[in-house]
């Protein structure tokens, strides 16, 4: 029993993060219609602002994420409107291998100049932990998790409730008549892009605080965050807290009970199970899920 | 009144006959292709013998993913998983059913189709983004499935297909062998496209990639003729997977179900020309050549220059080498700028 609940901690724990990591994708997939696959590039690079800020300044990385998501949200403003917005009306398959040969840049890249060794960011609590009962949490996952919930739930917020966030949600709904509105797309767009890329980059110091990462753990991020938005849904911008939060209790349940590396299979029989019975998601909206490339 | 008649019909036939040597021109070229790189073979050395047969399976592996993905229209972005599964069926076979790698070769392609049967009916309902993740999810969720069967695939340690000695069922084929089986499969594979390509089939894939309502609404079995794109273009896959695990000798699931291969296939068929014959095998040997080049002149740029290549080569060339040409010639538009204004925002 004992198991079970310590099973049930860690996988809301590592559910939370999972969704600030899906929540960006999540929100271009929705607004843009464009799979980026570029994604878990940005998180890894993310992780290795905050290791940089740690290592030369010092800083904490629950502050240095905010550095991160500086970094990030240039870049992917920059790339969105000078580089995605040339081909966002062509077909899926050029929008999902141009993210492709941005995924393969980027890895590459932070191959060259961080080399693929395994790091982590170290800080003096990250190996406490809270007792209750028979259950240990780890204090550095806690932060994170609730740092991971409140990030997304202010962002909700934010797009729901002020005039940029609508522009964004006006502009995913019918980008013709936002712009007959006075909505400029290609900035909004890139804002868009430039969010994501930050959150994805918060996301990433907080991975880089609670485990190791490298470059090549950027395409499992990816497919993390695939699974994560199709299990929550588009158009619901609660939609990656819900599948975030689902995804890491059934991994977290199924590394305690499977043998093997069964558990890594589970999450795409999820993926697969929802996607033939539920293609909508679990809360998301069929308008979304009904949608062909515009 | 006799030679008003004749002039006529003089000018059919000659038409009639332009026709057929036109239609038959591809065909001539196919040949020619085929004989030449027959004929390449003496002057290669081994190494290079290696290299060039990985182009072929380039080919074939572009010409199948075409038929799902340029024809149909269907990203299948899991491509690979025929590739695997094609591949640790015959290393099975071979090593613990003692089967012949010809045998196992045909079975593997069989199997192979009927996956791609079995999981096309319930995933090519899905449309766009979701076929591509579904598809993923099921190459990604087989890989695992793989490592996972210690007993039957020596999971994460690999497989040994045995070439030597009693236990060899067939003789290792060694670079002149598996020169000519790449470059046999790369030339079905070209065949089968042809032949598609100018078929019913062909033309109820092209109309459903275009308007599935409306090529259902036309009397097409959509999902018939999806399902039999896809167990195709699986069956040519799972032949060139079988081929590549006898050729590799040992075999891991990291590799034969690596979604890097998947990519490569889309990015060849999407950089020639999608939906087309020639360009998948234009795109196959440019990038693989473009990119043996890269590894050995560049090695550790050689990934970073084809991101680049790949990012340029999809902005100004959307539409793919092949199709460019040919609207290019017919609009007389030559400008790659045309194109990128046509999908900017």
């Amino acid at each position: 029993m004992s198991g079970f609940l310590q099973a049930t901690v860690y996988g809301l724990l590592q559910g939370g993060l999972l969704a600030l990591v899906a929540v960006g994708f999540s929100l271009v997939w929705g607004v843009m219609n464009v799979v980026n696959l570029a994604h878990g590039g940005f998180v890894i690079l993310g992780a290795y602002v905050g290791w940089e800020m740690h290592q030369w300044f010092g800083l904490d990385p629950f502050l240095g994420m905010f550095v991160s998501a500086a970094v990030l949200f240039v870049f992917g403003y920059v790339l969105q409107r000078f580089l995605i917005n040339l081909v966002i009306n062509g077909p899926i398959f050029i929008t999902l291998l141009l993210t492709f040969g941005l995924e393969l840049m980027i890895v590459q890249g932070m191959n060259l100049v961080f080399s693929a060794d395994y790091r982590s960011i170290g800080t003096s609590y990250s190996s406490d932990s809270l007792a209750f009962g028979s259950v240990r949490v780890p204090l550095g996952r806690l932060l994170a998790f609730a740092l991971a919930v409140a990030i997304t739930v202010l962002l909700v917020a934010v797009v729901n409730r002020t005039r940029t966030g609508m522009s964004i949600l006006a502009t995913g709904m019918d980008r013709g008549a936002a712009r007959l509105m006075g909505i400029q797309a290609r900035h909004v767009y890139a804002l868009t892009f430039g969010i994501a890329a930050a959150l994805a980059g918060m996301a990433g110091a907080m991975i880089g605080t609670v485990g190791t990462f490298n470059p090549s753990a950027a395409a499992s991020f990816t497919l993390m965050s695939f699974v994560v938005a199709v299990l929550g849904g588009l158009g619901n911008m609660y939609g990656a807290l819900v599948g975030g939060l689902v995804i890491g209790l059934v991994q977290a349940w199924g590394g305690q009970y499977l043998p093997g590396t069964w558990v890594n299979a589970l999450a795409f029989l999820v993926l697969i199970v929802v996607l033939i019975f539920r293609p909508t998601g679990l809360v998301g909206r069929p308008y979304y899920a009904a949608r062909l490339e515009v | 009144m006799p030679t008003r008649t004749q002039v006529p019909q003089k000018g059919v036939t000659s038409t009639v006959r332009r026709d057929q040597a036109r239609r038959l021109r591809p065909w001539a070229l196919g040949l020619v292709a085929l004989l030449a790189a027959l004929g390449l073979q003496g002057q290669l050395y081994s190494g290079q013998e290696r290299t060039v047969a990985t182009i072929f399976m380039f080919v074939a592996l572009a010409e199948a993913w075409n038929l799902i993905g340029g024809f149909a229209g269907y990203a299948s972005f899991g491509q690979v998983v025929f590739f695997g599964v094609g591949g640790y069926f015959t290393a099975v076979a071979m090593s613990h059913w003692h089967f012949s790698f010809w045998v196992s070769l045909l079975l593997s392609g069989v199997i192979a189709a009927l996956f791609a049967t079995l999981i096309g009916i319930p995933l090519l309902r899905l449309k766009g983004h979701y076929f591509a993740i579904a598809t993923l999810g099921v190459a990604e969720g087989m890989r695992e499935v793989v490592t996972n069967m210690t007993d039957l695939t020596g999971g994460g340690a690999g497989i040994t297909v045995p070439t030597v000695g009693n236990n060899a069922t067939t003789a290792y084929l060694g670079n002149d062998g598996f020169y000519l089986l790449f470059l046999g499969l790369a030339a079905l594979s070209v065949l089968i496209a042809g032949l598609v390509a100018r078929n019913k089939f062909g033309y109820a894939l092209r109309a459903i990639n275009q308007d599935e309502d409306a090529a259902a609404a036309l009397g097409i079995n959509t999902t018939r003729t999806k399902v039999l794109a896809f167990a195709l273009s699986g069956f040519i896959t799972g032949l060139v997977g079988a081929s590549y695990a006898f050729q590799q000798v040992t075999i891991f699931p990291e590799r034969l179900f690596d979604v890097d291969i998947t990519v490569l296939m889309i990015i060849m068929v999407v950089i020639g020309g999608s939906g087309t014959v020639l360009g998948p095998l234009l795109g196959a040997v440019a990038l693989q050549f473009l990119s043996e080049f890269l590894r050995q002149n560049f090695t550790n740029l050689h990934t970073f220059i084809l991101g680049a290549i790949i990012i340029v080569a999809v902005i100004l060339l959307p539409q793919g080498a092949v199709n460019y040409v040919r609207e290019a010639r017919r609009t007389k538009e030559y400008s790659l700028l045309a194109n990128v204004r046509k999908y900017r925002l």
